[in-house]
């Protein structure tokens, strides 16, 4: 589903942030990508949803090649991927709801489809008493779940999580954890960066390893330090 | 994506907006209302300087005596000067009885004066312009049955270089005024998407198009200006009219240009020209978060 070639990634100030990385992250996957702060996590991410481009080798979503894909492409290949970060970036002056009805919205979904499917996502991540409520009026928990359902009202095949608890206690952190763990046993592949040792510990999932922008360890069923 | 959602979207995002929407369509709405009270100065500038030339005239004072016949052939030869526009034929009565209308109460100082009255039939000869007036003058003393040319050399010598400087001068005022307006309403509503900036990369993070983010944008900017226009054709009507009415009443020859359908016009010309800004104002500052 997400195949990464020989993918390097430096900015024009001259810093390095990723080289040479090869990997391959099946359809269905869950998978962590661990490393201290400035590995190069979250540009990985970013490189999957073309948020960035590489500098040079390939990112593959779904078979399409991401670093080729026109500019006009872009928002299509977005419509397969929910993404979800530390800062929620929820959109303060809409409710809970509005929120995730407006990712609905931008692709075109029609108002029967909205108001059938935006309760049920509020559901799964259980926030459907708090669809009112602006982001302001919730805990950093329940913001992270309206992202959440934000991320997937749309069906997305992924779903990348770029340091998702980084600002959740460890108890609600670890009820996000299994909210995307829940999503991908629903059949989507989920990209999580983070550097929570405890949460990749319990979870027992596959685990990439970067190390100032190198791959260092690959492990399947992994921890954050073995 | 139908046309009813894109309105929507501007509509809701000018009222969850208030506040700024409010400060933008003012600062539109003072900004284009200074530049209608400009145009509308120099639009009577222009009048004024316009009827003045106008009024300019060559005064050719005939020989006496010439008949029906000869004072034709030499209208037609005048008319055919180049830069002639009209030929107007006063007789020494017509010509007595005007200034006898000119001095009003003093006109008996012309008692007794019509056995032998001392003017002379002449024509008045107007032009193109006050820039012709000189080079008609000469050729139509050289005519036979004209025995005297008369115009106001001094005041022409002067006017001239004056009006040229007016029309320059104003063009180039309201030029500029055009483009300071230009750059205070894009920027206006640059602020206004600025302001909206995570708004912006929310949507095209879940997958948005450009023209999606971009239509109830150019919608909301068209919208601010149009408003803004609105209240400026207003204000500057109200304003003109009130003006108008005073110069009137004050300084009544000073010619102005008629309230309507000034008024309609510069109304239309704001209108257009805020809607046309606001739009390409909100297309121009989106384009550093689109792709595009």
């Amino acid at each position: 589903m997400i195949e990464f070639y020989d993918v390097s990634k430096s900015y024009p100030n001259g810093t390095a942030a990723l080289h040479g990385i090869t990997a391959t992250i099946p359809k269905g996957e869950f998978a962590f990508v661990v490393g201290p702060s400035g590995a190069g996590k979250s540009t990985l991410v970013r490189l999957v949803y073309r948020e960035t481009l590489p500098t040079s080798g390939y990112v593959f979503v779904n078979g399409v090649n991401v670093s080729k894909l026109r500019p006009a492409a872009v928002p299509y290949l977005r419509r397969n991927i929910g993404v979800v970060f530390q800062d929620f970036k929820l959109l303060p002056r809409k409710t809970a709801y509005e929120n995730v009805a407006f990712a609905m919205r931008v692709v075109g979904a029609s108002p029967k489809e909205i108001a059938r499917r935006v309760p049920a996502t509020l559901e799964l991540v259980g926030l459907v008493d708090k669809g009112e409520a602006y982001p302001a009026e919730l805990s950093g928990g329940e913001q992270q779940r309206a992202a959440l359902a934000r991320a997937i009202v749309n069906h997305p095949l992924v779903l990348l999580a770029d340091e998702p608890t980084g600002n959740l206690d460890p108890a609600t952190s670890w009820e996000i954890v299994q909210l995307l763990l829940e999503i991908n046993r629903r059949g989507t592949t989920v990209l999580m960066a983070t550097h929570a040792k405890a949460i990749v510990d319990a979870a027992r999932r596959r685990v990439i390893t970067l190390d100032h922008g190198r791959l260092v360890r690959d492990r399947q069923r992994g921890d954050y330090s073995q | 994506m139908g046309v009813r959602m894109i309105l929507g979207e501007a509509l809701v995002s000018v009222r969850r907006n208030a506040l700024m929407s409010l400060a933008s369509t003012t600062t539109v709405a003072v900004s284009l209302f200074i530049l209608a009270v400009f145009l509308l100065a120099a639009v009577n500038v222009d009048h004024m300087v316009k009827t003045i030339e106008g009024e300019l005239e060559v005064r050719l004072y005939l020989s006496a005596g010439l008949d029906e016949a000869a004072l034709e052939d030499l209208r037609a030869l005048v008319e055919a000067l180049e830069g002639v526009t009209e030929v107007i034929y006063v007789s020494k009565e017509e010509a007595l009885a005007t200034l006898r209308q000119q001095l009003g109460p003093r006109a008996d100082l012309l008692e007794g004066i019509d056995e032998m009255n001392p003017l002379r039939d002449s024509f008045r000869v107007f032009t193109q312009g006050p820039a012709w007036i000189e080079h008609v003058a000469a050729a139509a003393a050289g005519l036979g049955g004209v025995e005297d040319v008369g115009y106001q050399r001094e005041l022409i010598q002067r006017l001239l270089p004056l009006t040229s400087a007016i029309h320059f001068g104003g063009l180039v005022l309201v030029g500029l005024m055009v483009i300071a307006t230009l750059f205070v309403i894009s920027n206006t509503v640059r602020l206004t998407i600025l302001a909206r900036s995570e708004e912006i990369s929310i949507m095209k993070l879940v997958g948005a198009t450009d023209w999606f983010i971009r239509w109830p944008l150019l919608l909301e900017g068209m919208l601010l200006g149009l408003l803004g226009a609105a209240i400026a054709a207003i204000g500057a009507w109200q304003a003109y009219a009130w003006a108008v009415n005073g110069v009137y009443r004050a300084v009544s020859f000073i010619p102005v240009v008629p309230v309507l359908p000034l008024a309609w016009r510069l109304g239309l010309l704001l209108c257009g020209l805020g809607a046309v800004i606001g739009g390409l104002g909100s297309v121009l500052s989106l384009r550093r978060f689109l792709r595009t």
